[in-house]
Order: structure tokens, then sequence, then C-alpha cells
């Protein structure tokens, strides 16, 4: 089930009338999760027996994994219960991609072998809960937090709807306490969370599908040579639907569970406002960032063991990251970019603290390997001082990170090579695709973004109304609302479902 | 001090959304312009699913745009008692939906197949993914879009501002008529009064239409458009081979798969007149296309030129009849066809 469907309305609003009968707190919670299954098998049932699968094995596991004193058993149940989760995760869904790799090498090595194409489904948030589940074993490993107390507690911290199929990743010190003390939305909350859920909808709805995904499906799908104006619009349009489109359902899912009374963790702070790259990777898709940071890049030995070490981690953090995302080289490339964005910034970071001319603000890669510090920035302090200064940065990092966007998005490295032909003008000529209208669309709507994510990068959504007058929120609030029922798209999934 | 909430703000929305979207359906009702129905993946599914219908009670259509409009289906199921499953598919060839049939090992029932030549034989189609796209969403459907279908079903049936074509925030944009660079690819419009479409997926076209010569000439300059781009489509070397036989290799193999199982095909055309008609009968006539297809597959056919009830029609834009025609021509066809196709029981 999607957010943005009819189906989703219904539901929702027969699960808050149940979360607000006079019932047990028991009888709420499973209401819930009940829910949650139903929310989930509406998509493919079948792999709801998946779900509850990681869900059981993962409960009585991370039980054992915390009382168990001997070191070899404990090492071979944290074993066999990353076997389970990535064997799973890599069988749906890097198979095929494992599967076409080993092909092309054993052709390259002149042995003649065609196997039948896999015909693998790929359940939808694989890669989200595997996440969930595998950093409760780790941390039931390391005995960073206490085992959670009932089957019914975990498998709703495993399958909570709002979070279930993309995030935000939630960590079990963050949603576990919240089952185990009644919980109702306030008056408050339940009208922050219908605003998040109006503005997460607008977002995805209106934005995404309605004003950008089809100059970027037109210019990604193009076989064609594209003009340079073409590829700039297409890959603008992607930069913006693939933020709005996530950012979107991670402020449908916090809204949707704010109603319910419970808090999830930020997903997105203005990434596109971000002075740097570090910057950036704690502001977009900040659980992830912070479970690659905390169960990946840290173990890899982060940035204790040198400088050359740290470089690697950092980089293989990224590629794994990329690959994360989706079982395609393309993706792996995407990462690998990021990773040498980070490498290049820690390198002058690093030389500059040699220098030691200028105060700086924060370690080169807080988000990696150190604690975030207050202010975000990594340029020198005194070019931040006024509120514009800082611009001409992030335009710089948003217009890098908007090349990266180009092999995320594209199917091959011949199709990402040539739409980055285009817009650096190594390829000339081509038929002109987009229409007007389609610029114009793209045009407003980024320089909005770029805009609205600058001005409020530091602050939030909902500091925002509260701090607006009631009547500007409820017009805004309203507009949102109104163009989202007359954009009529269609229910189309979230890009990160994919994931 | 009481706690701050969004309460008020979320009253003032509330108001809002209501008077604008009100005035908004309100002012469309005032237009009287009829109700219509997306006719996307959606709707198509719905009616795919009923394929499986008692094949006594229920006959398949599927073709292009033509028998979406020249069937009428309120007469048909009055003569006919018979359900009338439209599965067309608007500019696109049926070929894939006949395999999908042909391969389908429940479907049993009673089809007829309408062959617009351009689109069967050639597959000069806008958009030749659309009817591969519709099977594998029907394959595919999950629960939770069967049930948002059918509680959209209920809202579209009441709010006329739910027509996606047009009325949707996108559609509205797009009347504003930017110019557009030089060399950029745009497919002229059709007017919203050349096809509403019923749940039933009947397309029609409004009173106003059929009485404004000047629309009638819009869409006849578009079909002069898709007959000028085919023209001058750059040349493949697919193109050197004569599709002909392959098509009616696919065919001959589809409508035995479905006549093995005991279902029932014939084909018709329906009216073209006009210089479509004309460039139709130039460019695939018919001792080479329309008879060969009856030939190879054993099948009757109705071609409307050869029943004087319908020979005569005039098509307002040359390649689909009004409503009142229609009405009129599925009498015809209903008088053409075997018993078994027009008979419930």
């Amino acid at each position: 089930m999607v957010f943005n469907s009819y189906t989703f309305i219904v539901f929702f609003a027969i699960v808050l009338i149940l979360h607000n009968l006079p019932i047990s707190w028991k009888a709420k919670k499973i209401n819930l999760l009940l829910a949650s299954y139903i929310f989930y098998a509406a998509w493919n049932p079948p792999f709801i027996l998946l779900l509850w699968l990681s869900t059981v094995v993962d409960y009585f596991v991370g039980k054992a994994l915390y009382a168990q004193t001997n070191k070899h058993k404990k090492r071979l149940l944290l074993v066999v219960s990353l076997i389970g989760n990535l064997g799973m995760l890599c069988f749906f869904k890097y198979g095929g991609f494992l599967l076409e790799n080993f092909v092309h090498l054993v052709n390259a090595l002149g042995i003649h072998y065609q196997p039948a194409k896999p015909n693998i489904i790929l359940p939808a948030g694989i890669s989200f809960y595997t996440f969930t589940t595998l950093c409760y074993t780790i941390d039931m490993y390391k005995k960073e937090s206490a085992p959670v107390r009932s089957l019914l507690d975990f498998s709703l911290f495993v399958t909570f709807f709002p979070h279930l199929v993309a995030g935000p990743i939630v960590r079990p010190p963050q949603l576990v306490p919240q089952f185990e003390t009644p919980r109702k939305a306030s008056r408050r909350q339940l009208m922050e969370g219908l605003f998040l859920l109006s503005t997460g909808l607008f977002m995805k709805v209106v934005l995404a599908d309605g004003m950008l995904s089809a100059s970027a499906d037109a210019v990604f799908n193009s076989k064609d040579v594209l003009p340079g104006l073409d590829a700039w619009a297409g890959s603008l349009a992607f930069a913006g639907q693939i933020f709005f489109d996530f950012a979107g359902y991670s402020t449908c899912a916090i809204g949707v569970a704010l109603c319910l009374g419970f808090i999830l963790p930020q997903n997105f702070r203005f990434p596109y406002a971000a002075t740097s790259f570090s910057d950036f990777w704690r502001r977009w898709h900040i659980t992830l960032s912070s479970w690659l940071r905390d169960y990946l890049y840290i173990p890899l030995g982060g940035n204790r063991r040198g400088r050359f070490r740290t470089y690697i981690n950092l980089m293989i953090t990224m590629l794994l990251g990329g690959l994360w995302h989706g079982a395609n080289w393309t993706f792996v490339a995407w990462g690998g970019l990021h990773g040498l964005y980070l490498w290049i910034e820690k390198f002058l970071q690093d030389r500059k603290e040699k220098a030691s001319v200028m105060p700086t603000v924060a370690a080169a890669l807080p988000a990696y390997g150190t604690a975030p510090s207050a202010k975000t920035i990594v340029l020198p302090i005194s070019i931040f001082n006024t509120r514009w200064k800082g611009l001409p940065y992030a335009l710089f990092i948003f217009l890098l990170v908007n090349i990266t966007w180009v092999f995320f998005r594209s199917g091959t490295f011949a199709q990402a090579g040539s739409i980055l032909g285009s817009m650096f003008g190594f390829s000339h000529g081509g038929q002109p695709l987009l229409k007007t209208l389609a610029m114009v669309k793209v045009g407003v709507v980024v320089l909005l973004l770029l805009i609205t994510q600058w001005l409020l990068r530091n602050t939030k959504l909902t500091d925002v109304a509260y701090r607006l007058p009631w009547w500007v929120t409820g017009l805004i609030w309203s507009s949102m609302v109104i163009l989202l029922i007359l954009s009529q798209e269609s229910s189309g999934s979230f890009i990160y479902f994919q994931f | 001090m009481p706690e701050k909430t969004l309460s008020r703000a979320a009253i003032l929305m509330v108001l809002l959304v209501i008077a604008v979207i009100g005035s908004w359906e309100l002012y469309l009702r005032h237009t009287k312009i009829p109700l219509d129905y997306d006719d996307g993946k959606e709707l198509w599914s719905d009616k795919r699913a009923r394929v499986y219908d008692s094949p006594d009670m229920t006959t398949v259509f599927i073709g292009s745009s033509r028998i979406k409009f020249d069937l009428d289906i309120d007469t048909w199921q009055k003569i006919t008692g018979r359900e009338a499953v439209q599965l067309s598919i608007v500019g696109s060839n049926p070929m894939p939906i006949l395999q999908d049939l042909g391969n389908d090992p429940n479907f049993r029932g009673k089809l007829v197949v309408d062959v617009t030549e351009p689109l069967f034989f050639a597959n000069d189609s806008a958009e030749p993914q659309k009817p591969d796209q519709y099977i594998a969403y029907y394959k595919h459907r999950t629960p939770a879009q069967k049930a948002s279908f059918a509680i959209n079903h209920v809202l579209e049936s009441q709010f006329l501002f739910l027509d996606q074509d047009a009325f949707s925030l996108n559609a509205e944009l797009d009347k504003w008529k930017l110019p557009n660079r030089k060399g950029v690819f745009v497919f002229p419009d059709f007017p919203d009064d050349f096809g509403r479409t019923t749940f039933e997926r009947q397309s029609y076209m409004t009173a106003r239409f059929v009485a404004d010569t000047s629309l009638q000439h819009q869409v006849q300059n578009v079909w002069l458009f898709v007959i000028n781009m085919a023209r001058h489509a750059p040349h493949s070397k697919e193109d050197d081979l004569d599709p002909v036989p392959i098509v009616l290799r696919s065919v001959e193999n589809a409508v035995n798969k479905i006549r093995a199982r005991g279902g029932e095909v014939v084909f018709t055309r329906t009216p073209s007149s006009g210089p479509f008609f004309m460039g139709e009968q130039h460019a695939f006539p018919r001792a080479k296309m329309w008879d060969p297809l009856l030939a190879t597959t054993h099948s009757t056919g109705f071609y409307f030129a050869d029943n004087p009830a319908t020979a005569h029609f005039t098509c307002p834009e040359w390649s689909h009849l009004s409503q009142p025609d229609a009405i009129l021509y599925t009498k015809a066809l209903i008088s053409e066809l075997p018993p078994s196709f027009t008979t419930s029981k």
C-alpha cells in the first residue's frame, strides 16, 4: 500500500479510529501490528512470510545473543543472523545482478555459459527492514541496548507500517521504548501529523510526480543525443524528483506515526542547502547515513587507524551505500563519486588544518566517525556570517550532487555518459526534446526548491508552521491540499520502494 | 499559556479546500460537460478480469479506438442480453491482447477482433508499448490497487473535476500554449469533446463535437499529422520485410489456441470515410490484408462496406462514428455476427 492512494486514506482512518478506542494498550498494539501486516500484504501477500521469518529469527537470535556469554557461540549466532538477513537480501535484490556478472566473467574467460534469466520479484522495503533488524542483532551482540521484552513489541518495531517499506530506518532505542507505555497523539501531535502528511503527499504527488517526473523520464529514457539544455533540465528534474519523492515519503511516514502518537527520527534536513559533502550526508537520508556510519564505517576502523585507512573506509562505505540502493554498477559509481567528493573535501580540510590559518568548524567528516557538530559547515566561519554568503557553496555542492544523480538515474554507463556529454558540451547537435512548459515547470520548481531549502536550512518544517501567523499557515496548507486534489496523479510507487 | 497547535490553520484549510474544490465542481457542472472516466490501465484491468464471465453471456471486443466508438454497449446489451467487455486500447495494435488471450488457458469466450489496418498490420502506433503495459499491470495488480480502483470509481462517478485528461493540474497547465523551440516534437491535441469515456470503456463524441465542424477539422488535422509522420518515419531494415505474413501467422496461432479451448473468434472492420478511408484502401488493400486474414484464420468477418446499412456511414472526423450512428452500426453488427456471439443462454 502506498501513502498516495485512496486505499491508504481509508486504511489510515480506520487505524486512527481503532487506536483511539478505549481499549487496552496491548489490544491497541495488536491492532497496529495487524494493520502493519495488512499494509504490507496489500502489496503482495506471500512476502509477508519473509517479514515474519526475519522478525521471528531476529527476535530469538537477539535474545540468545544478549544472554550468551560464550564468545564463540555468540559469534556463531551473529554469523547465523547476518547470513539469514543478508542472504535473503542478496538473493532477492542481488541474485540477478550477481548471476549476470558471473556470466560476464566466465564468458570473458572463454567459457560459454548462458543460464535462464532469473525471475525474482524484489519484496518491497526489504533493504529497509533488513537494516532495521540487522542493527538490532548487532546491538544485542555488542550489548548496546537491552533485548526487546516481548515478541509483540519486537514485531511492531520491525513492522510498524509508517516506516516499514521506505524508512526512516529506525534503531531499537528510538522506537521500542515508545511501545512500552500507552501512547495516543495529543491534539497538537495530531494536527502536526496531518500537516506533515499533507506536506509529504504534496511533495510526492504534485511536485515529484506531477511537475518533474515526466521531464526526467523523457530525458533519461531518450535513446538520442540531446542538446545540453534538455540534458540539464532532465538531470535537474531528477534531482528535484528524487528529493520530493523520498523526502515526501519520509515526511508522510513521520506525520502518520505522529498522528498515532509515535515519534520517528528525521530523515531529511534540507539537503540541497548543504555547504559541503559531509554536510550533505548529514541532511540526506540521515537514518541511512548514520546507520552506515555506526554499523559499517566505524566497525571498519573509521578515522581511528590513520589517514590512509580513513580514506579507504570512507570509500568502502560509500560504495556499499551505493550498492544498497540498487543492483547495478551505476549505483556503485554514484556511491563512488560521492566517496571521491568526500575524499577531496577531507584532503582539503586536512591541508587547511595543517596550515591552521583559519579556524574551521567541525571535523571534515563528522557524519563518519566523529560526533556531529552543532554547526555543520566545514568552510571558514567568517564566510558564513551573513544569511546569503554561503549560498554559492551550496549551489556548487548542488551542482556536483546533480552530476551524481545522472549515474543514479541512468540504467547504463553509456546512457549516463551520453547525458553528461550533452550537459558539458562534449556532444553536439541533437534534437530538442522538452517542451517549453516542461522546462518552465522544472525551472520554477527547482529554483523554488533551492531557495526554500536555503532559507529553511537551520530549522524544521513544523517550526515554520508554528512561527507563521495561523492564517498564513492555513493558506499554505490549503494551497497544498487543493493542488494535491487537483493534480489527480495516479498512485505511482515511491522511487525508494525499489531499493 | 495554552500549548500552540495548528488547529486554527487546519480549520481554515478544510474550509478553503471545500470552498475551492466545491466551486470548481459547480462551475464544471454548469458547463454541462458529461462525466468522463480515466481510460487507463486500471479501468482496462477491471474489464480484463471480466473475460472469464460466462461465455454464454459475455462477448469480448479487442481492437483500436474505432470499435470503442462504434460499438454502442447499451444497444448491444439491450438487444443481445449479453455483456460487452471492451478491451480495445486507443491508438494501439490489439495483437498483444489477442496473444495474451490466446495464451490464457482460462479464456474460452467469444472474441470480436476489430481491424484498423495501419495499426493491425503495420503497427504505426503512437504508443506501441501501451497494450503490453496494460497487460503487465493487470497481471501484477496488487490488492491495494484493486481497492483504490473501487474507491476511485465511487468518486469518479460523482465528481466531474476528477477527469485527469481534461481537468487535472497538468491538463490545465497544458492549455497554456507556450511556443516551443524549433525541432521539439509536439503531437497535436485532441479536443476534450472528441472522446469521452464511460465506465464500460465506450468512447463517444459529445453533441457539441458532432455539431461543430471546427472541432472535427481539428481532429482531421491530427490524422493528417499522423499520416504525415508515418510517411516521413525513418526507414529501418524491418520496413523491407512484408509484415502481413508475420502478422497472419501470429493471429492464426492465437486464434487456434482460443478455438482449441472452445472459444470463438470473428473479425470486424469498422467504418472510416473520406480521405482516411481512401488512404487506407490505397496503402492496405482489402484483397491483400482483410481477405487473407479471414482465409488464414478460417474466420467469418464483418466488413462495414459489405452491408448496405453500414456502407454509407460518414465519420465526422473520417475515422469514428458519432453516437447515433454507433447505435445503427451496433444493430447491423449484431445481425452480422454468428448467433453464438449475440444470443444469451
